[in-house]
């Protein structure tokens, strides 16, 4: 999953940044309102982490940009400007969550999970499919009801494509989910992990369509 | 006199147009009244003048008049007749009861008889006297008549116009209740302005000037309100950095990732202790600048000397060549303490902002009896369009260091409007970063 992370102070943006990777997001960081209009521009993100009073443009400005341009990304603002009515004003923009600094870490992971699940049309915070299950709180996954263990890459990959079965992601979409701007990639990392779970979890469950990508299955083949 | 419900424009308006009306109507009814005291005197008299006149043609000489037929005192204004012969003997008397002294002066007289005053007219007939007379009362009765009939539309009139006039105060004073109603129901937070429709031209000044008063108000408490907003962004982003440090620190599994954490934690406690201190040093200029404390003669150069050293500090920390290249000697009113922090705050601004091994120089100088405070730095400066805003409160340029609490220059410039004197940032000519001007006037 990758986030845009939209945060003009230096302190909490760093602390964001690493708490968010060593969950297995992978982010991107701006500082500043025009930044994120461009990142937001160029990029999908699942979810955008968005600051309000930023630089250059206000982190509301940001927001209505990007929802008239019909972009459905969910966005989660996260800022110190508590009153009722500026909350008010933020959800009714287009915001999907409003969270007051300073926050719990644990709170604001939880709501990240939240918006994503919605945004892909789950209510149920596990993922089943096809005898393969993900809790992406406690992050295990069993097979027919057996413990697998994954690294964190394999369990972001499995994640993303368990979420939308039936869809068939390319390489290159695996990878802008996976890698932020500053991580380096070699060219056939995702095969690597591709190969990794499928060896874990069984041929069947994660297939390839030649030319196109990967998918799951909407039902057993 | 104060006027019952004086403070009522409306009943002050009513009070002093009855008083007015009557005024004028009693003026009127005495001038009626003396008119027509005259006018009857002309006519009375000269219908005396006739009566004696034709009394003296039909008289017979020294004969017997005999008795008055049938008195008609009503309809001939209490006319009185009497004869007398030439040695004081009445012959002739038209009303038994009244009698009148007789008078020797011929023509017109007055005398006063039985309790009131009688008009009376003499005239001669051979040896006797002719005389006629009337009482002044009836005159005065006629004359009453006369004026009551001319005032007397009024008296009723009067209510009438009280009426209307009540009708037209209330009517131009509709507008006005109508903006007092506007004041009464509205919250106390909300100076939105006033309707200034349809207003007399007597109130609309006041409701124009009640607006702007309005607007100041409302200027003042955006601004007080823009300043809590921000203050409480600008305590909590702190506060929310050391929390995500501590979890940071917590989450943290190895050494390495511990000692970055401990690190961070530790900036953190310093911004937000250098914010703390930040805002208790604004609080005090205010105040300072509110209680106004008295100015004493203070040399600059001293003081440089003073703020050069506290931050030789942390300028050699970053191998940034600090020092003074100017120094006229000038004495300004002021206070020292302010002033200290004044050039302390320009010097750390300049020291942050600037990369290592750069150059920051203060200079003091004087002319055209003023004295100029400038600090340049060879830093990347401030973009023209940003110049003004940096000064406000809690303004950071974008993407600078987090570390800066953003009251550095809004310090400043508090304490440069303590002392009169003005703060502005320009590019620096000499070393191409910002240059910081603090122009004081009030040279010692």
């Amino acid at each position: 999953m990758r986030l845009l992370l939209v945060e003009d102070d230096l302190m909490i943006g760093e602390s964001v940044l690493d708490l968010l990777r060593a969950e297995g997001y992978a982010v991107d960081w701006v500082k500043d309102g025009e930044m994120a209009d461009t990142a937001l521009d160029s990029q999908t993100y699942d979810l955008v982490l968005l600051d309000l009073g930023l630089p250059r443009r206000d982190g509301l400005a940001v927001l209505r940009r990007l929802r008239a341009r019909k972009d459905r990304t969910p966005v989660l603002i996260a800022t110190a400007r508590d009153a009722t009515a500026q909350r008010v004003e933020g959800l009714d923009m287009g915001a999907d969550d409003y969270i007051v600094k300073p926050y719990e870490l644990d709170e604001l992971l939880a709501r990240i999970r939240a918006l994503i699940r919605r945004a892909a049309g789950r209510a149920e915070p596990v993922y089943e499919h096809l005898g393969v299950s993900i809790d992406p709180v406690t992050r295990e996954v069993t097979l027919d009801g057996q413990a697998v263990v994954l690294s964190a890459r394999e369990w972001s990959i499995l994640e993303l494509l368990l979420a939308r079965p039936g869809m068939v992601l390319s390489r290159r979409q695996l990878e802008e989910k996976l890698y932020s701007w500053k991580d380096d990639l070699s060219s056939n990392a995702v095969e690597v992990y591709i190969h990794g779970l499928r060896k874990k979890l069984g041929p069947r469950v994660i297939q390839n369509v030649r030319g196109v990508g990967y998918m799951i299955p909407k039902s057993a083949p | 006199m104060s006027l019952p419900l004086s403070h009522s424009l409306r009943a002050r308006l009513l009070w002093l147009l009855l008083v007015a009306i009557l005024f004028t109507a009693g003026a009127q009814a005495v001038i009626a009244y003396r008119t027509a005291l005259a006018e009857a005197d002309v006519i009375f008299d000269y219908q005396m003048q006739q009566m004696a006149l034709s009394l003296r043609a039909g008289l017979p000489v020294g004969g017997e008049l005999g008795e008055p037929h049938g008195t008609k005192d009503e309809e001939n204004f209490d006319f009185l007749i009497q004869v007398w012969t030439a040695d004081g003997l009445r012959i002739f008397q038209s009303t038994p009861q009244a009698e009148l002294p007789q008078r020797a002066v011929l023509g017109f007289s007055r005398v006063q008889a039985r309790g009131t005053t009688y008009r009376l007219f003499s005239i001669a007939a051979g040896t006797q006297v002719i005389q006629v007379a009337q009482d002044m009362a009836a005159r005065r009765e006629m004359a009453g008549t006369l004026a009551l009939r001319t005032v007397s539309p009024m008296l009723v009139l009067v209510p009438l116009l009280m009426l209307v006039v009540w009708g037209v105060v209330s009517a131009s004073l509709a507008p006005v209740s109508r903006v007092r109603q506007q004041v009464a129901t509205r919250q106390a937070d909300d100076l939105s302005e006033l309707n200034e429709d349809d207003l007399p031209d007597e109130i609309h000044p006041l409701v124009h000037e009640l607006n702007l008063l309005f607007h100041r108000v409302r200027q003042a408490f955006d601004a007080q309100n823009n300043f809590v907003a921000d203050a409480a962004h600008e305590l909590r982003s702190p506060l929310a950095a050391l929390k995500l440090q501590v979890q940071g620190l917590r989450r943290a599994a190895d050494d390495a990732t511990r000692d970055v954490a401990i690190n961070r934690l530790n900036t953190g406690i310093d911004r937000a202790t250098r914010l703390v201190e930040q805002l208790l040093v604004l609080a005090r200029q205010q105040s300072n600048s509110a209680v106004g404390a008295k100015a004493v003669p203070i040399d600059l150069t001293t003081l440089a000397r003073l703020a050069l050293a506290d931050a030789a500090g942390s300028a050699a920390a970053r191998q940034i060549d600090l020092g003074l290249v100017q120094a006229d000697p000038g004495i300004v009113m002021g206070h020292d303490e302010a002033l200290r922090i004044l050039m302390r705050n320009l010097l750390d601004n300049a020291i942050k902002y600037t990369p290592a091994g750069g150059t920051v120089n203060l200079a003091i100088r004087c002319h055209d009896g003023q004295t100029l405070l400038t600090v340049d730095d060879s830093g990347p400066g401030v973009a023209a369009e940003d110049r003004q805003r940096v000064l406000d409160r809690f303004y950071r340029v974008a993407g600078t260091e987090g570390s800066g609490s953003g009251l550095g220059l809004a310090i400043v410039k508090t304490i440069a409007d303590l002392h009169q004197a003005t703060l502005s940032i320009d590019r620096s000519e000499s070393l191409g970063g910002l240059r910081a001007t603090v122009t004081f006037t009030n040279v010692s």
